[in-house]
């Protein structure tokens, strides 16, 4: 008995993660099986049961959220999807093993940048996880990794640039020429896990100098 | 047995500079023939739990210089053994191994190179990159009896990093050292360079 | 940058060079660990551990992994290409419980708790068959680090 390939039916199964939210993605190519369906199935590594995943049973769409389902940060899971075609053939196949503090990709801060005379203030605003305490408060990235920080950098006009580096939520760079564009740039580092957001990027003009006229 | 045996390279040594590794060897020499080499280390612990197991160097198996930039194969604080061995096409010589095992920590840590400039009345400073494995404590100070030395822990980049607003007519200094997290050393000081701050001083 | 173990001080290990030696090696590793319903390093080994009783337990994990585990998984290594990364945990595990010798020693008190947490986790490893449990131990190395982690500062 020949096993048939159904391998043309599902590839690439995996846990795809930013900011904690945590979609399980696959690829199946729709010309040889445009009738598929797919099923999913997650488990905790360490535990007997593959769960079915409510709401992504015999779907057509290539993408499940399992935000909920693999969010205990001290947990590693897996999850698998089972691809039926029209004709009968089937496929499974299962992901690594998933952990979202080691994977998630941490997305860049929200923040506003706020132009005076002589300085120009950065106000980072909290960025919110899926992730619940106890309590059911929402989790910060704050909140989550202890060691999180923020590196800010202000480049002026392409010569040289202020540093600015810490665990606030606020920062100002000062001693600033009025009337003048401005260069901001904001990461979320998390030396650790040696984890690093893209950066938040702003420009901005100072204001002009009035005092005088 | 009169095959022709080619000789081991001799004289095998490290050079380590700011964290930068380099083994070096006396080149075999045969003559209008091109010598390749192969470079293989081992950590402390395949020393001592696989010392039949060696690991091919990341950039020199093979290489023709005789010398390998062996910087990324030492990764831990431990002491390594290196060895090297000449090929030339089907001969291969015997392997010569480094007479004094080689620790990352006593490699030399230079006082960093640096450049001050103003911009207007902002104090910069120009740092070297010299590697992940460096950060650089920069010390600057206005220059007059009783200054406040102040310390900054500066990231090197592209650009010119901004110290401190500095004030007309008045000069400041700066000096820098080098700190290396994994061996839990510091570079000495580099000599303390001075600028005087264009315009008047302000008045009292 | 250091471990802070309860009153055993580690320096010279760069966290992050072990993370991204093991990020570099994980899928491969984890993907020969068919048994995904046994975690060896499981909560009660690892969870509230107590700081006095930290030195204890890391000491006696990471010398099992310097002299079982890293020991037997070698060949593996050798097979699957992964020398280098092999090489820069063992050799920094290697310095961890170099450095970690003297000071734990002269701790009695915490010994025998931090001890039966150890004995979970080698009860767990000897219930498998030899290759698959050292398979494992080397692939839940993320577990430990990510444990370690806790006591580490910049």
């Amino acid at each position: 008995h020949i096993a048939e390939d159904t391998s043309d039916l599902l590839q690439h199964v995996k846990f795809q993660s930013s900011n904690f939210e945590n979609i399980l993605t696959w690829d199946g190519r729709p010309e040889s099986a445009p009738d598929a369906v797919y099923s999913v199935q997650y488990k905790t590594y360490g535990e007997g049961e593959w769960l079915e995943k409510e709401g992504c049973q015999r779907i057509t769409r290539k993408s499940c959220n399992l935000t909920v389902e693999t969010g205990n940060l001290t947990e590693l899971y897996y999850a698998r999807v089972t691809a039926t075609d029209g004709t009968g053939r089937s496929a499974t196949k299962t992901t690594d093993r998933f952990n979202s503090l080691q994977h998630t990709i941490i997305k860049p801060p929200d923040v506003t940048c706020i132009p005076k005379v002589r300085s120009i203030q950065m106000i980072v605003h909290p960025s919110y996880t899926p992730i619940r305490a106890r309590n059911g408060h929402q989790l910060t990235l704050e909140n989550i990794f202890q060691g999180l920080l923020y590196r800010l950098k202000l480049r002026i006009n392409h010569t040289y640039q202020m540093d600015l580096e810490g665990k606030q939520r606020e920062f100002e760079f000062v001693g600033l020429t009025p009337d003048t564009e401005f260069l901001g740039t904001i990461m979320i580092c998390i030396p650790n896990l040696f984890k690093e957001s893209a950066p938040y990027v702003c420009q901005v003009k100072t204001l002009p100098d009035r005092t005088w006229t | 047995d009169g095959a022709a045996v080619l000789p081991a390279p001799q004289n095998l040594s490290v050079r380590s500079v700011n964290m930068k590794h380099v083994l070096t060897w006396s080149p075999v020499i045969v003559p209008e023939e091109i010598i390749h080499y192969s470079v293989e280390y081992q950590g402390e612990y395949e020393s001592l739990y696989m010392s039949h197991i060696w690991i091919p160097s990341s950039w020199c198996s093979p290489t023709q210089r005789p010398e390998c930039d062996i910087t990324e194969d030492i990764t831990a604080t431990v002491s390594y053994s290196l060895r090297v061995r000449a090929t030339l096409g089907s001969l291969t010589s015997a392997w010569s191994t480094l007479k004094h095992r080689f620790n990352q920590n006593s490699t030399i840590l230079t006082p960093p190179r640096m450049e001050i400039t103003m911009d207007g009345f902002h104090l910069l400073i120009k740092l070297e990159d010299l590697g992940p494995h460096f950060e650089f404590f920069v010390s600057y100070w206005r220059k007059e009896p009783g200054a406040k030395e102040h310390v900054k822990v500066v990231r090197p980049g592209v650009l010119p990093v901004y110290l401190e607003m500095v004030e007309p007519g008045a000069a400041y200094c700066v000096k820098a050292r080098t700190f290396v997290k994994a061996i839990g050393r510091h570079s000495a000081f580099s000599q303390p360079e001075c600028v005087k701050v264009q315009g008047e001083a302000l008045p009292l | 940058q250091e471990f802070q173990f309860g009153p055993c001080r580690v320096e010279g290990v760069v966290l992050q060079k072990l993370w991204q030696a093991f990020w570099a090696v994980k899928d491969i590793v984890q993907a020969q660990d068919n048994i995904t319903s046994v975690q060896l390093l499981r909560k009660e080994v690892l969870q509230n551990v107590p700081e006095t009783e930290s030195c204890h337990l890391i000491h006696a994990l990471l010398r099992f992994y310097v002299n079982t585990v890293f020991k037997s998984y070698r060949d593996k290594a050798v097979e699957f290409g992964i020398l280098k990364s092999f090489s820069i945990l063992a050799n920094n595990f290697f310095v961890i419980v170099s450095k970690l010798q003297a000071s734990q020693e002269k701790m009695f008190s915490t010994r025998k708790t931090a001890r039966r947490r150890f004995l979970l986790f080698h009860r767990a490893f000897k219930q498998l068959d030899r290759e698959a449990a050292v398979t494992k131990a080397f692939g839940e190395m993320d577990i430990l680090l990510s444990w370690m982690e806790k006591f580490y500062q910049l």
